[in-house]
């Protein structure tokens, strides 16, 4: 019998999932019709680090969080999951190689149940139903959801919908987990709350977050570094204080920041 | 232990079994018409089940499933039918259906892999579709089958039946097979296939985020789908007796589909509760149709109002009560009791009373 710890982050050996040192993005371009979404962004997500995505509303950040996880073709440049190049990979297989997500919308699978929603993702990877819905149990105790297993997930308050996400995308140990709006609607006490419990993800599952996040002042406590999007241009790259004090930055975020 | 509740046993399908069961035993008690109509419901409750599979778990509507009933039914028909009459009439059928008689259990199997087989060729190409995209050319299907199976007059014989086939089948068998449908999509939803493709029918995005393969759950499920409406077919085939290609068409569509969603394509409970309420409503209506006689007066209403009524009881559904009669629910659905109570509840036994 497994304890429980084990549980929640070894990997099992049948799927085990490439285990890639960096997620990078180089030169990436989007275009939808006319409208540059995203132009000439290159990023680099490593392991261990929660890397911050920040910028304006429309600024691509969304976007380019699709191009990583298999979710948009870039018009031009390329993603690279260490070495390997990803062209053509569908998000599924972005997610059999490590690569996970969570959704601006949050996105669960409302009419079923909390633990089927974090055990889709293990059967997903090719687990049994058995052995997913005891991984899916260990990652439900671990994020104090136990006792929701059962509830019906379009039942679940905002909060923990929330958390109920970030459940299904970590099961199994990604080895990058990219989080859009994680604490999207909250208030500034529970965004905090949850950017903690987010920042000792990088440890404890041996992978690398990428946060996009709009309170600042989460964002400059938990990222080893930051990347500022705005007008789908990349502004800046760099440590919390770096950016902090780059003065096209605070000229972006002027009048946002009230 | 508590992991297993996620799986609520196989609860929900031995009550359904059994309800049918009890159904069948009072039918089989009544005379020849309701017999008849028995059997007949049965046979559809197979079909109905079988289209579940695939609707009720992936949220995408077939059209084209009656189509595989035509498939299973011919080529039960062509094993068993007597090779005197096939040599005659069936000139284009392989020597081996041409001259040989197979035992009927073999001929509806091998009309449910034919089924499965096609399934293979349609979902191949048409899973990859959009839902809606996909449904319409699930009808498509269903137009090309028609046409062929009508057309093809040295396989199919045409738009004259074959007849002469076999009726064997009893209330007992084809509740029997129904019993076996039911079983066989109740496992399939709570396997891992059935959890993959509940989760794409919620969301697709979330869904291919979770690692899973869209297009090939959906397929998997097309194909057992297909097999088991094969088998629907072939049963109908050795109930009736006399196979037209037109027999399977809009209105079969039609009456199947009003089954699913009346009960409510989330559950299998839904389909095989539809079943029932459907063939209820179609056969009182049907009685109207004839006349009831009240003392001198004979009621009765104009013919068509079978179609009429039905068509009433589905829209008042879809206003009413959109998911269907068992919004999406199983009998028998576990009480909502999550494991921390559990574990509550144990401890306090374990402490004893006056704790
Ligand atoms: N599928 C699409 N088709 C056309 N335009 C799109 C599409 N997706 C995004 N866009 C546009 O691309 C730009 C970037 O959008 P994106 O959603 O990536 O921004 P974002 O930084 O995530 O914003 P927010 O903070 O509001 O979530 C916007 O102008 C948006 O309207
Ligand atoms: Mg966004």
């Amino acid at each position: 019998m497994q304890s429980d710890e084990t549980l929640l982050h070894d990997r099992p050996g049948l799927l085990a999932q490439p285990q890639a040192a960096e997620l990078k993005a180089e030169n990436v371009v989007v275009r939808f019709g006319g409208l540059a979404a995203i132009s000439e962004v290159s990023l680099t997500v490593r392991r261990h680090e929660v890397f911050g995505l920040i910028g304006p509303n429309g600024a691509g950040k969304t976007t380019l969080v699709n191009c990583l996880t298999g979710f948009q073709a870039p018009t031009s440049g390329r993603i690279l999951l260490g070495r390997e190049q990803t062209t053509g990979w569908s998000p599924d297989k972005f997610r059999k190689n490590g690569v996970a997500r969570t959704f601006q919308a949050g996105r669960l699978f409302r009419e079923m149940t909390v633990l089927e929603n974090v055990e889709a993702t293990a059967v997903g990877l090719g687990l049994g139903r058995r052995a997913a819905a005891e991984r899916a149990m260990a990652m439900l105790d671990w994020i104090r959801l136990a006792a929701q297993a059962n509830r019906i997930a379009g039942t679940l308050a905002y909060t923990d919908e929330r958390r109920v996400g970030i459940a299904r995308a970590l099961i199994l140990s990604p080895a990058f987990l990219l989080l859009d709006e994680p604490a999207a609607g909250m208030s500034d006490g529970e965004c905090e709350d949850l950017v903690e419990w987010v920042a000792t993800i990088p440890q404890r599952f041996d992978c690398g977050v990428l946060l996009i996040e709009h309170n600042m002042r989460v964002i400059m406590d938990v990222c080893a570094r930051i990347h500022v999007l705005d007008g789908g241009r990349s502004l800046a790259e760099g440590s919390p204080r770096e950016i902090q004090e780059n003065p096209a930055v605070m000229a972006a975020y002027l009048g946002m920041e009230a | 232990m508590r992991f297993h509740r996620s799986l609520h046993g196989f609860v929900t399908p031995l009550v359904l079994i059994a309800s049918v069961a009890l159904i069948t035993f009072l039918g089989v008690l009544g005379g020849d018409q309701v017999k008849t109509s028995l059997t007949e419901m049965l046979i559809r409750m197979v079909v109905v089940v079988g289209m579940w599979v695939f609707v009720g778990n992936s949220g995408v509507i077939s059209f084209g499933h009656v189509g595989f009933m035509c498939v299973g039914a011919y080529a039960a028909a062509w094993a068993t039918v007597d090779p005197n009459w096939k040599s005659i009439m069936l000139t284009g059928l392989p020597d081996w259906l041409q001259n040989g008689q197979y035992p009927i259990p073999f001929a509806i199997m091998g009309g449910a892999v034919l089924a499965a087989a096609v399934a293979v060729l349609l979902g191949g190409a048409i899973m990859r579709l959009s839902g809606i995209a996909a449904s319409i050319a699930t009808f498509a299907f269903l137009m090309i089958v028609n046409s062929v199976y009508s057309n093809w007059d040295a396989v199919t014989g045409g738009t004259s039946s074959i007849i002469g086939i076999p009726t064997v089948v009893t209330p007992w068998v084809a509740f029997t097979l129904a019993a076996g449908a039911i079983f066989v999509a109740y496992a399939f939803k709570v396997s891992r296939y059935g959890l993959m493709l509940r989760a794409s029918r919620e969301d697709e995005v979330a869904a291919r985020a979770s690692a899973i393969n869209i297009v090939r759950v959906r397929l998997a499920a097309f194909v057992l789908s297909a097999a088991i409406v094969g088998i629907g077919g072939g049963l109908w085939a050795h109930f009736l007796g006399v196979l037209t290609a037109d027999t399977f068409y809009l209105s079969l569509s039609f009456i199947t589909l009003a089954m699913l969603v009346v009960g409510g394509l989330g559950s299998l409970t839904g389909a095989v509760l539809g079943v029932v309420v459907v063939t209820i409503v179609v056969e009182v209506l049907r009685a109207l149709e004839g006349g009831i006689a009240l003392g001198k007066i004979t009621l009765s209403l104009p013919p068509g109002s079978q179609e009429i009524g039905l068509g009433v009881v589905l829209a008042l559904i879809m206003i009413f009560r959109p998911s269907g009669l068992t919004r999406g629910r199983e009998v028998l659905w576990p009480r909502r009791r999550s494991p921390m109570t559990e574990v509550s509840t144990k401890t306090a036994t374990a402490l004893g009373p006056g704790e």
